[in-house]
């Protein structure tokens, strides 16, 4: 399927406007002294989105450009490259089918909040502990394997829900066990490059999780059952909702977006848990204490709290994050012991595109980046293809994110200081 | 004289390492052999990844992708480009010298016995008459390693501003791109299906009047055990010159050796285009004994194998690097036999990566230089500590603290 | 002769207007203090000068040249050099190594047996020679302190600034700092201490340099700034918590 030269020519013409513009305004921003971590990102989508005009526009209003420009011009910009491809490839299902697209666009919205949710606890770990554990995905295998093998191997039959809780307590329990034995000689400036000992570790516990998970459960896939099948309720003809129509496993509104019932329980525990999350972080002195630990270490431990323990409980909460994500997906997806690897990467994109540390920026982080997977995989031509290219989906944000932007939408750190080297 | 031990025991592994294909004589020769040459193929990533790593502080997971665009460069390379005296009239060809540059079309995996490409449709319509020149395959992995080091100077440039965790990041990404590319473009790399290499030496290759195949294991295995040492060589000139100090200073602190008049920008892209260009070289060479790749070298897997010799050999010592690379990777062969205890029966095959990742962590929380590397600065730093306290006692003061 | 020029250099973080328009020349070997409450501005001036952050505007040259735009690593061969206030010494490599950088960066040595007299020279002037193949990371904080000093020797830079030399440095220590500022100074090099340790400075400089959010307040001999009304405010006035010594 050749893609008209039309296309490219645009999106070509866009990012060479994109760099000049990134460039550019750089410059300008750097000459008048001002803040540079928003330049490049609002010059290349000046640039992206109008061209020279665009750039014109944003050299000449320098100072007063605000995030909300930003964020327009970087809607623009996909504003753009969507007409150009609806007339690129007419006769594409994204363009000719309206409920296709609906659907897409919920379901990406979906495994957002669960993609997002589980970035978080990679967030948790980073801006507490200030290391990027690399055993994430590792975490997330766990907790599906451990539904898996509650709920239909060891007592098949029992509640889902026992199998989601045992996932956690077991992915807790190793995330602390692993944090007291590996990462605490971290803390106390007994290692030299702290943060590279955080990553190798971390990268060291999840190659031995993964193939001592394949050891004992073999390398085959498996699957668990749907946690909640929807009741088919049968209305009277004259009360019948017309936008909502449940089957087993499944919901439909409107007749047209689908939405099936593994992904719809994810997101909806997701969501439970995460309000759970800031409840705890944000009222209880336990939560506190960690986003004390997480601002500064040395004034919290002056202030009573042991940041040791913090460490330990972050580190065990991230891990447990992760396992209820898998824990809870293992019913949309076949499971592996390699299954892990993408989420883990996917993660740490949103992360970094929602700024290392932010909470809330892995949140809306996870939500773009589950969109963006939703278009990339129901839009691109070749569908083979672009299964395969789901993990560069979530890079190519990563790429730009880094190049453009490397705080992220909320961060506050920049990736070359403070917790980059030490 | 204790300072000399390493290099003594260095020169008594050479020479075992040298003499190995000529002693040994057991049945599972070309099965020792291949493992001895995938060990040094390891020795050569752990080893450039240890100056990067180690050396250079450039955390870098993408190294697997560097070794890829190798192999993969040569392969593509010998898989599409030709040489043949007379036009196809069907591929796209340009005259080169008296002869044509034919560049073959992609015909994908599944056709392969349905519709042959372009040059073999015109050679089975010449019958034999017109011999057509493949790619050398020296030429293939030379190109190979300069496009691993144009690889390596672009992500060096593009790293520039990353540190740590970012780099780490940003590294592991590019090596999943690289994957997720050469699994999805079917029709040129032939994705999972794996893309067939000709073997290192397709005429084979005659040594002292003794003939060996091109599936014969001996000349990879010099070729391999060369190349590691045409690598560390390299390594070794570059860590005694300034660059080894350089690099090593900005690891420490580069705004430190920034205000001491080092050019960071030039030698943390030197660092990635000449440890990535090795990368490359191995695969390449690796590529072509193996005589088949697929995207599934690029797997974590891979790289984890890397990372954990290197740190169990010793990060900062690429040396230590490459002799742990080989005797894990001979450890890992060994352990593979699986065995029955109390009837249940243990797959080795899956459990000895279980205790592989177990050695890793604990050499890393005990042994934070590895396990060989201590040893070699054990003998090598020996006498220093006395040195210091015996002018301390002759200064009777020096310097308080 | 060696000329520092520095004029009209503003830098602004933000809202925060950090340097208002600093100028001053250094002409020759003078040993000159700089000196000023928290928040002065004097390590965004030094960072300016060694080239780690770009100013708004303004101008640095340095025997002729302009230095304000260069990287750091171009300001340093220009010859300007400088401690940082925490040191930062190339914690495992050993102290040798740690010499040879800033020589081999620059070129000045033409051989291994030279480049390394050269080292055991300065080593021997700071009177931490039997320390050489230890890693710095095993010496102690003013050792440390001593080897950033000696790799500015290496260095030779034409214009030296060091920041916070005294801080947390042992007495004894201390002679061999005090030594070490007048030998270069003797060597006909430029000398810009900035400390807090006011007896120090003021025995010391020859000229002292007076920053007072972001301007420059006083310039001239120590006996003259000390009388200074404007500096007396500066420490006294706002600031009362940190009287001069």
């Amino acid at each position: 399927m050749e893609f008209p030269a039309l296309f490219w020519g645009i999106v070509g013409w866009m990012i060479v406007w994109a760099v000049a513009g990134s460039i550019i305004t750089r410059r300008r921003y750097l000459s008048r002294d001002l803040d540079t971590s928003n330049a490049n990102f609002i010059g290349a989508m000046a640039g992206a989105s109008l061209g020279p005009i665009g750039i014109a526009a944003i050299w000449a209003k320098t100072p007063q450009t605000s995030g909300h420009l930003s964020v327009g011009l970087g809607l623009l910009t996909v504003l753009i490259v969507a007409v150009t491809f609806s007339f690129a490839d007419p006769e594409n299902i994204c363009v000719t089918s309206g409920s296709f697209v609906a659907s897409q666009f919920v379901n990406g919205l979906i495994i957002g909040i669960i993609y997002g949710f589980m970035a978080l606890g990679l967030s948790l770990i980073f801006s507490i502990l200030g290391v990027v554990s690399f055993a994430h995905g590792e975490f997330y295998m766990i907790g599906g394997m451990m539904v898996y093998f509650i709920t239909a191997v060891w007592l098949p039959g029992i509640n889902p829900l026992v199998g989601v809780l045992g996932a956690c307590f077991v992915a807790f329990a190793t995330g602390a066990i692993f944090e007291r034995l590996m990462l605490t000689p971290m803390y106390h400036g007994k290692i030299d490059r702290p943060v590279e000992y955080g990553i190798l570790a971390t990268f060291g516990l999840a190659f031995t999780l993964q193939y001592f998970v394949q050891a004992l459960a073999g390398a085959n896939p498996v699957k668990a059952k749907r946690f909640v099948t929807f009741p088919r309720w049968s209305w009277p003809e004259w009360a019948d909702p017309a936008w909502i129509k449940t089957r087993g496993g499944s919901l439909t509104l409107f007749d047209q977006v689908s939405i099936s019932s593994p992904r719809l329980t994810a997101a909806a525990t997701c969501i439970l848990v995460l309000l759970s999350l800031l409840y705890l972080l944000n009222r209880t002195w336990t939560g506190k204490a960690l986003r004390a630990v997480s601002q500064d270490r040395e004034a919290a431990a002056i202030a009573g709290i042991n940041p040791d323990r913090m460490n330990m409980l972050a580190f065990a909460l991230g891990g447990m994050i992760a396992a209820l994500a898998g824990a809870l997906l293992v019913q949309a997806f076949s499971w592996l012991p390699q299954v892990g690897a993408i989420p883990a990467m996917r993660s740490f994109v949103i992360v970094v595109l929602g700024g290392l540390g932010s909470l809330p920026g892995a949140f809306v982080g996870g939500i773009m980046v589950g969109l963006v997977e939703a278009a990339g995989t129901g839009c691109v031509p070749d569908a083979q293809k672009a299964a395969s290219y789901i993990p560069a989906y979530g890079m190519i944000v990563l790429t730009l994110t880094l190049l453009l932007r490397p705080t992220g939408m909320f961060g506050r750190r920049f990736a070359s200081s403070t917790h980059g080297q030490h | 004289m204790r300072k000399r031990i390493p290099n003594i025991a260095g020169a008594i592994l050479l020479l075992f390492l040298l003499a190995f294909p000529l002693i040994y004589g057991r049945p599972d020769y070309d099965y020792i052999m291949h493992i001895m040459i995938t060990g040094f193929f390891y020795a050569i990533l752990a080893a450039s990844w240890s100056m990067l790593t180690g050396y250079a502080g450039q955390f870098s997971f993408g190294h697997m992708g560097f070794m890829a665009i190798g192999a993969y460069t040569t392969g593509l390379l010998c898989h599409y480009i030709y040489l043949s005296p007379e036009p196809t009239g069907i591929c796209w060809e340009r005259g080169f010298f008296d002869q044509y540059l034919i560049v073959v079309n992609p015909i994908g995996v599944t056709s392969t016995t349905l519709t042959q490409d372009c040059l073999r449709q015109a050679m089975e319509v010449w019958d034999g008459t017109v011999k057509v020149t493949k790619m050398p395959v020296l030429l293939g992995i030379i190109l190979g390693t300069l496009m691993g080091a144009l690889a390596g100077f672009l992500v060096g440039m593009l790293v520039l501003r990353l540190r740590a965790a970012y780099l780490a990041l940003f590294t592991l990404g590019f090596s999943e791109i690289l994957k997720a590319a050469i699994s999805a473009e079917i029709e040129i790399t032939r994705g999972q299906a794996g893309l067939e290499l000709p073997p290192l030496y397709p005429e084979g290759v005659t040594l002292f009047g003794h003939y060996f195949g091109p599936t014969a294991k001996l000349p990879p295995y010099y070729t391999m055990l060369a190349l590691l040492l045409l690598c560390l060589g390299i390594l070794a000139w570059l860590a005694r010159s300034k660059f080894g100090l350089f690099v090593r200073a900005l690891r420490e602190d580069q705004d430190a050796a920034a205000a001491l008049g080092v050019n960071i920008t030039r030698y943390k892209v030197l660092v990635f285009t000449i440890t990535c260009s090795m990368a490359a070289a191995a695969g390449a060479v690796q590529g072509h004994y193996v005589q088949i790749i697929t995207p599934n070298m690029l797997f974590l897997l891979q790289m984890s194998l890397v990372v954990a010799m290197a740190v169990i050999g010793g990060l900062e010592n690429f040396v230590a690097a490459a002799i742990g690379a080989i005797f894990l990777q001979v450890m890992l062969e060994l352990l593979r036999n699986s065995f029955v205890i109390g009837g249940i029966e243990v797959d080795m095959t899956i459990w000895r990566l279980v205790f592989f990742g177990i050695l890793l962590m604990v050499t890393l929380r005990f042994f934070r230089n590895g396990l060989i590397a201590p040893l070699i600065s054990h003998f090598r730093r020996s006498g220093i500590a006395e040195e210091t306290i015996a002018k301390r006692k002759i200064d009777a003061g020096g310097a308080g603290s | 002769m060696i000329h520092l020029g520095i004029s009209n250099l503003h830098k602004k973080f933000g809202g925060n207007h950090v340097l208002k328009g600093v100028n001053f020349e250094v002409n020759g070997p003078e040993l000159i203090g700089l000196i000023g409450p928290n928040g002065a501005g004097k390590t965004t001036l030094t960072n300016i000068l060694d080239g780690a952050i770009k100013p708004a505007s303004g101008t640095v040259y340095l025997n002729g040249e302009r230095i304000d735009q260069l990287p750091p690593y171009e300001v340093a061969r220009a010859g300007l050099g400088r401690t940082f206030q925490v040191t930062r010494s190339f914690r495992r490599m050993t102290v040798l190594e740690n010499l040879y950088v800033p020589s081999l960066a620059l070129g000045n040595a033409r051989s291994r047996s030279e480049l390394r007299e050269k080292a055991m020279d300065v080593l021997e002037f700071l009177t931490i020679e039997h320390l050489r193949n230890e890693f710095a990371m095993a010496l102690s904080g003013g050792q440390q302190k001593l080897l950033e000093l000696g790799r500015l020797l290496m260095l030779d830079p034409d214009v030296v600034i060091l920041d916070e030399p005294f801080a947390g440095v042992h007495p004894r220590l201390m002679d061999v700092i005090h030594a070490y500022i007048k030998r270069v100074n003797e060597e006909g090099k430029a000398i810009i201490i900035i400390s807090h340790q006011m007896d120090s400075i003021f025995s010391l400089s020859q000229r002292l340099l007076v920053l007072n959010f972001g301007d420059l307040i006083a310039d001239g001999p120590p006996e003259s700034v000390k009388n200074d009304p404007a500096v007396i405010e500066a420490y006294l006035g706002s600031h009362g918590d940190e009287v001069a010594a």
